[in-house]
């Protein structure tokens, strides 16, 4: 099974907030879209979701055109980032509500209901209402929701982003597994990068409607198709230089090594990050940003240098890769 | 001590609310007319004999009740409507609420003697639309068994705006993340209608049914104006049957039990509605 985009294009009067897209995804991936807001992430899920009707191409489930297929007939899972769990209802009717309009029969509204309240531990609160779940609570029951609907397509739209960090770590692998187990196409939006990398294996990351480039996290981290890709995915930032010729260089700040035939630098400040520290280098090209153990002794004027062939080199004016 | 800071507020209420109604209980147990010169004079409940026996004020508060009632489910059915509709956009919308929120602004009065001249026999467009189909006299207003149905006509023309605002604010507290999510789970508009917008829309309902009831059980003007009572007191309201007594018969007595009868019935009808009130207040405002 798969998920296709051709060409989808939607414009708001005038301005396009999304343009020539095209995505595909397989079952049992997961495809990111990263980007901040505003980069058309969220529109790109709406449209697939059937929320929103693209002005340009189409999207296809499994070959089928989905042109004309309103929301309700999609057989679409989709996590909001709200839970947009019904506040009237108790969470065992929350879920059940999907299945009765379906057209299940009482028996099964039940065994499925039970089952799954059952595989995401929420039998305790079956009966209780949203407001008295906790974030995380409650971002269980949307999944819940999104399971029992047994979708062709997931879309999950910053399913984490209103939990706080801990909880949001500990949740990843329980979600990761539980979706990719379905083995069905799956679209995570978020604008959180490691997020991004944990939970995805491709990772289109998303600029003012274009996508900038789609890969695994790795080809992302390693190889960024433009200066927004690169300074989007890692942190702390990539340094980039001052433009030479033509070609402005990029160096992540874990490549930087001290070398006694480098250039001068003089610490600004140093972030103590545990294991590492984020150190401010002040020098002759601008100020740089270093990772290093925590352990290492830096002198207050290192001398710094870089493999070349950590370097990533971009085009000036049209910010592409050119190495 | 917190006692101690609201007890200016609280003696204020209690000045302004209860001293009228104290002093209403007190004259309810005295005769107070033009027989006693206007002194009120103790008479061991006389009035309230006179009142359990009074057909007249049983016969009023039926078709006070039957008045309010109907009014105010058809308010609510029609406010209902206009606030779904006004919920989506469509173009002069803004318009249209504006131009919806009109007869709420009428003085009941002016708007009162309007529906009169409408209703007006042979002169009003009623009549004459009558007339046109070539129908016999309609006479809604002088009919016993269709002039109340004209008074509610005017009452729910007056009030539906009301309503239909507070329905509209309810309406906009519903996220819309909630239909796409139900409809994501393949139910349909009307489903959602049912299941997602009139429980949530519960808690606003029930205040509009209890401001309304409280009101229609008062009313006074609009029926004062549009038949004054009649025909043969066939739209007679309590507060109608209480004025005449003060102030046609100057029985001030006997007007204030009628007062106070009314009031223990229509306190008794608000609790009642504050019960049904209370019994759906759990349902929590949606939080993210």
């Amino acid at each position: 099974m798969t998920l296709i985009l051709k060409n989808i294009g939607r414009r708001y009067g005038k301005s396009w907030v999304l343009r020539n897209l095209f995505l595909e995804i397989k079952d049992g991936e997961c495809l990111a879209l990263l980007g901040p807001s505003g980069c058309g992430k969220s529109t790109t899920l709406r449209l697939i979701a059937g929320l929103d009707i693209p002005d340009e191409g189409s999207i296809y489930i499994n070959g089928r055109d989905l042109k004309n297929v309103s929301p309700s007939k999609r057989n679409i899972g989709m996590v909001f980032q709200s839970y947009a769990l019904f506040p009237h209802l108790s969470i065992a009717s929350n879920l059940t509500i999907g299945l009765k309009v379906r057209g299940a029969t009482e028996s099964e509204q039940h065994q499925k209901v039970s089952s799954i309240l059952t595989l995401m531990k929420l039998e305790d609160l079956a009966y209780r209402k949203p407001a008295q779940l906790s974030g995380g609570q409650r971002q269980r029951v949307a999944l819940a929701r999104a399971l029992l609907r047994d979708p062709e397509v997931y879309l999950l739209d910053e399913p984490m982003s209103n939990l706080d960090a801990q909880l949001r770590e500990s949740l990843r692998p329980e979600i990761r597994s539980l979706i990719l187990q379905g083995q069905k196409p799956v679209v995570y939006v978020t604008h959180d990068q490691q997020e991004a990398m944990a939970m995805a294996n491709k990772i289109a990351v998303m600029q003012k409607g274009n996508v900038e480039q789609i890969g695994t996290p790795n080809e992302l981290y390693n190889s960024p198709a433009s200066i927004f890709v690169a300074s989007f995915i890692g942190r702390p930032q990539i340094n980039l230089l001052p433009p030479e010729s033509g070609i402005i260089k990029g160096i992540r700040p874990e490549d930087i090594i001290i070398n006694e035939n480098g250039i001068n630098s003089k610490i600004i400040y140093q972030e103590w990050l545990g294991s590492s520290k984020l150190i401010m280098l002040d020098t002759p090209i601008g100020e740089l940003r270093m990772i290093t153990s925590s352990n290492d002794q830096i002198p207050e004027c290192p001398k710094i240098s870089w493999d070349i062939k950590n370097e990533h080199r971009f085009e000036l004016t049209t910010h592409k890769r050119l190495n | 001590m917190i006692g101690l800071l609201i007890l200016p507020a609280a003696l204020l209420i209690i000045l302004i609310f209860g001293t009228p109604l104290i002093r209403y209980i007190w004259l309810s147990f005295h005769a107070s007319s033009v027989i006693t010169g206007l002194v009120p004079i103790a008479n061991k409940g006389a009035n309230w004999q006179r009142l359990i026996n009074d057909q007249r004020f049983w016969q009023d508060s039926f078709q006070t009740f039957r008045f309010a009632a109907l009014s105010v489910s058809l308010e609510l059915f029609i406010a209902l409507a206009i606030a779904l509709l006004l919920n989506q956009k469509w173009r002069g919308r803004n318009l249209v609420r504006a131009i919806t929120l009109l007869p709420w602004a009428l003085p009941t009065t002016v708007m009162a003697l309007g529906w009169r001249w409408i209703f007006n026999t042979p002169y009003g467009p009623i009549e004459l639309i009558v007339n046109l189909i070539g129908l016999d006299q309609f006479n809604i207003l002088s009919n016993p068994n269709t002039a109340w149905l004209a008074t509610v006509l005017g009452d729910v023309w007056k009030t539906t705006p009301f309503i239909a605002l507070i329905l509209l604010a309810g309406l906009q507290t519903i996220p819309q993340d909630l239909y796409e999510a139900f409809k994501l789970e393949g139910g349909s508009n009307k489903e959602a209608l049912f299941k997602i917008t009139i429980p949530m829309l519960k808690p606003y309902i029930l205040l509009s049914i209890l401001f309304r009831l409280a009101q229609a059980f008062g009313v006074f003007d609009l029926i004062q104006v549009m038949t004054g009572g009649g025909p043969a007191g066939s739209t007679e309201s309590l507060a109608i049957y209480a004025y005449l007594n003060a102030m046609r018969f100057l029985d001030f007595g006997y007007s204030s039990t009628i007062m106070i009868g009314s009031f223990i019935l229509i306190v008794f009808s608000s609790i009642f509605s504050i019960y049904l009130f209370n019994k759906f207040k759990n349902i929590q405002g949606y939080s993210r």
